[in-house]
């Protein structure tokens, strides 16, 4: 019976070499694999294909910055950015991506196009000063307005992420890492919220979450 | 309160040494965790949360599962190897009431029906070798060293190492925006190994079950659902997941032996399970996602032809027909810091008895010691349902309840304790402990484990398990005919498990 399982051995091996499938790959230590594969092979599976995520853990992709997503890979890939749940899913994904993968991808998702989450009814209260923040900040406590950077249309601008359309969830979390960790650092962000309110988190999470078309 | 002192008491110093123990454990491996983590999460680079709900392994995520499904096929080619141990320690409700015990044994001698209760035991140590082959194959196989396998004569006991889950897969993917086809064959050793829900009979028994007598009535040995061809068999199947919504698998198994007998390696050849032929597996799933929450309805089954005998794998009279056929249902929510998993299965088995089965007879009276019970039923039904809540914080501490409760028909080829027509007295069968015996032929058995764990880094978890039974074999009071109650065997187990 030996020689039959050292038979089916050598086939499985022999399965196992030279078998690349590069248009399908899910090989993160490839340079060849293109960026396009890797979001669809690897990526979508939490920022969905056309990076529209479905659950509120994983950040939405579609129509982001392409300067913001390239400074964010890399700084995950550097360990610059060290915030759970992130660092624990994008340290690992990122850490051999090349500069030509990381722009790739930056390039494919900024031109997705972003997706109305169904929130349900949310407190027209709560989007109002959602909105309020967004436009005006919190001049009491020299908040400054949230598009003075976002924009107008919470689209970003280079490294300013977009926020518009974002799950409230995500922008939530974002807002208490800031707020209250060193995990995201060299932003000035962590200057900007420190004075924020619990309900002025969750104000811009939800208007940010329906920005208004 | 003397009774809940004297307890305290008994415990105190096993449970001191089994948490110092432990402590010492952690302080030698807490340096390791950055660079010691298990094979996949060495491949990924990611943190166990990422593929394990709540860090809870072996329950997956949705991602997870997706890692699964493309053949373990994500990220870098590295060392493919892992270890797991498992250190555990059970204490059952009532040690009295049974033959070793009758008979002055200790426990800590193997023969025992409770050996090691009470004690701590490092109790199996696994090894693994999986992970990413090519850009389409991967693997995940497991061996097993089971450090009390074997009962010696002289009161001691021996491990043995066998094979355990072993899923060598090929995969593909093919997706863009009109369509995602995930597809694969696996050649494993276990139905429903290969699947990625953890309701599924191979997974939803979810912590390593320790050998020792002591450990016969904790959660992993009570009604879980599974195939009646059991595992170490040599399988090959064929799944889709189409769109994230329909997942099918259509496969057979046969014997592991001949070029597959590395499937059933460490096992004898009279002990392997011999199968006719091909024996066909299917499972049929429907998923669905939204937001955080993510649901699965499915439904398995398999037809097994699995002979008495497993060194006479040629008598057409010797083997029994199994079907299983099975529901099962999972509903995950996941969002930080929280999750929570609902999961229920409902097996049903019917087995149609060989000629050479049914050609026996009971060797067991009725009450009076002169009417001899019925003779065999040609076909059994058994019904195994199991429910389970689990809860995790920060993936660090959570808790499950489970709900289990088989039934079935009555049968006299399980009664395994009974009246003998000399004396009217209660016997039991050849070799069967009193203490697992079955007076009325009815294989009913139910109850309720509580579940508390604490993961203080990703690679450990450490939990603590009280299974009560409300019945066991039939009864409630008095189920082997002489005194032994379903709540004598309410055990309380502790485990550490740890993988690297």
């Amino acid at each position: 019976m030996k020689y039959k399982e050292i038979l089916l051995i050598l086939a499985l091996g022999l399965m196992g070499t030279g078998c690349s499938n590069i248009e399908n790959s899910r090989d993160l230590g490839n340079p060849n694999v293109s960026a396009k594969t890797l979001a669809a092979q690897v990526c979508s599976n939490c920022h969905g294909l056309d990076g529209n995520s479905t659950s509120p853990v994983f950040p939405k992709l579609a129509g982001q910055q392409a300067g913001y997503i390239v400074s964010q890979l890399t700084n995950y890939r550097s360990h610059q950015r060290l915030d759970p749940p992130g660092s624990e899913y994008m340290w690992g994904l990122s850490r051999h991506l090349t500069i030509e993968q990381i722009d790739g991808l930056a390039d494919y998702y900024s031109k997705q196009v972003p997706q109305r989450v169904n929130a349900g009814n949310v407190d027209p209260k709560l989007l109002a000063e959602g909105k309020e923040i967004f436009e005006k900040g919190v001049p009491a406590e020299n908040v400054i307005a949230c598009m003075a950077c976002h924009g107008p249309q919470a689209q970003g601008m280079a490294t300013f992420p977009r926020l518009a359309l974002q799950h409230s969830n995500y922008i939530l979390n974002q807002l208490e890492i800031f707020q209250n960790t060193q995990g995201r650092p060299g932003t000035p962000m962590d200057a900007v919220v420190h004075p924020l309110t619990s309900e002025n988190k969750h104000a811009i999470a939800a208007y940010l979450q329906a920005f208004p078309d | 309160m003397a009774l809940v002192k004297n307890k305290l008491q008994r415990w105190c110093l096993p449970l001191t040494s089994f948490a110092l123990g432990l402590m010492t454990l952690l302080a030698i491996m807490a340096p390791m965790q950055a660079q010691a983590l298990p094979a996949f999460a060495r491949q990924t680079g990611q943190n166990c949360v990422s593929c394990h709900t709540g860090g809870q392994f072996p329950e997956l995520t949705p991602y997870g599962r997706i890692f699964k499904m493309t053949g373990y096929t994500i990220g870098e080619r590295t060392v493919p190897l892992s270890v797991m141990g498992v250190a555990s320690y059970a204490s059952v409700n009532n040690v009295s009431k049974s033959d070793t015990a009758d008979a002055g044994v200790s426990t800590t001698n193997s023969s025992s029906d409770f050996y090691k209760n009470g004690e701590p035991i490092l109790a199996t140590g696994s090894l693994f070798i999986a992970g990413k082959v090519t850009d389409n194959i991967g693997a995940f196989t497991q061996i097993t060293y089971d450090n009390y396998a074997q009962a010696n004569a002289d009161g001691s006991s021996s491990g043995h190492t066998q094979a355990d889950n072993m899923d060598f897969r090929y995969a593909n993917r093919l997706i863009d925006a009109n369509r995602d086809l995930i597809y694969g064959i696996s050649l494993n050793n276990n139905p429903s190994v290969s699947d990625p829900w953890n309701t599924a009979a191979a997974w939803m028994q979810y912590v390593p079950v320790p050998s020792p007598g002591s450990h016969q009535f904790i959660d992993g040995k009570a009604p879980y659902p599974g195939f009646g061809s059991g595992g170490n068999i040599a399988g090959l199947t064929a799944y889709m997941y189409w769109n994230k919504s329909i997942y099918a698998e259509v496969g057979a198994y046969r014997t592991a032996d001949g070029a597959f007998r590395f499937m059933s390696q460490g096992m004898d050849d009279t002990s392997i399970t011999r199968l006719n032929g091909l024996n066909p597996y299917w499972r049929l799933a429907y998923t669905r996602e939204w937001g955080p929450h993510n649901l699965m309805i499915g439904t398995s089954g398999m037809l097994a032809n699995v002979y008495d005998n497993s060194t006479d794998p040629t008598d057409s009279m010797a083997y029994n027909q199994i079907r299983n056929t099975g529901v099962d249902a999972q509903y995950q929510y996941i969002l930080d810091p929280h999750t929570f998993t609902a999961q229920m299965h409902y097996m049903q088995q019917v087995t149609n008895y060989s000629p050479n089965t049914l050609a026996g007879a009971s060797s067991f009276f009725q009450a009076d010691g002169v009417t001899q019970v019925d003779p065999y039923n040609s076909s059994d039904t058994l019904n195994v349902f199991r429910a389970k809540l689990a809860y995790t914080y920060k993936a660090k501490y959570g808790g499950s309840l489970s709900y289990f409760n088989m039934t079935g028909t009555t049968n006299t080829l399980n009664q395994t304790a009974g009246f003998v027509d000399t004396s009217g007295q209660i016997t039991m069968a050849p070799n069967q402990a009193r203490i697992t015996s079955n007076l009325s032929g009815n294989p009913a058995t139910n109850g309720i484990t509580y579940e508390a764990f604490y993961i203080p880094i990703q690679n450990v978890r450490i939990g603590a398990q009280y299974t009560a039974y409300a019945t066991y074999n039939g009864a409630s009071d008095n189920y082997d005919g002489l005194g032994r109650n379903a709540s004598d065997n309410n055990t309380l187990f502790l485990y550490a498990w740890v993988a690297f």
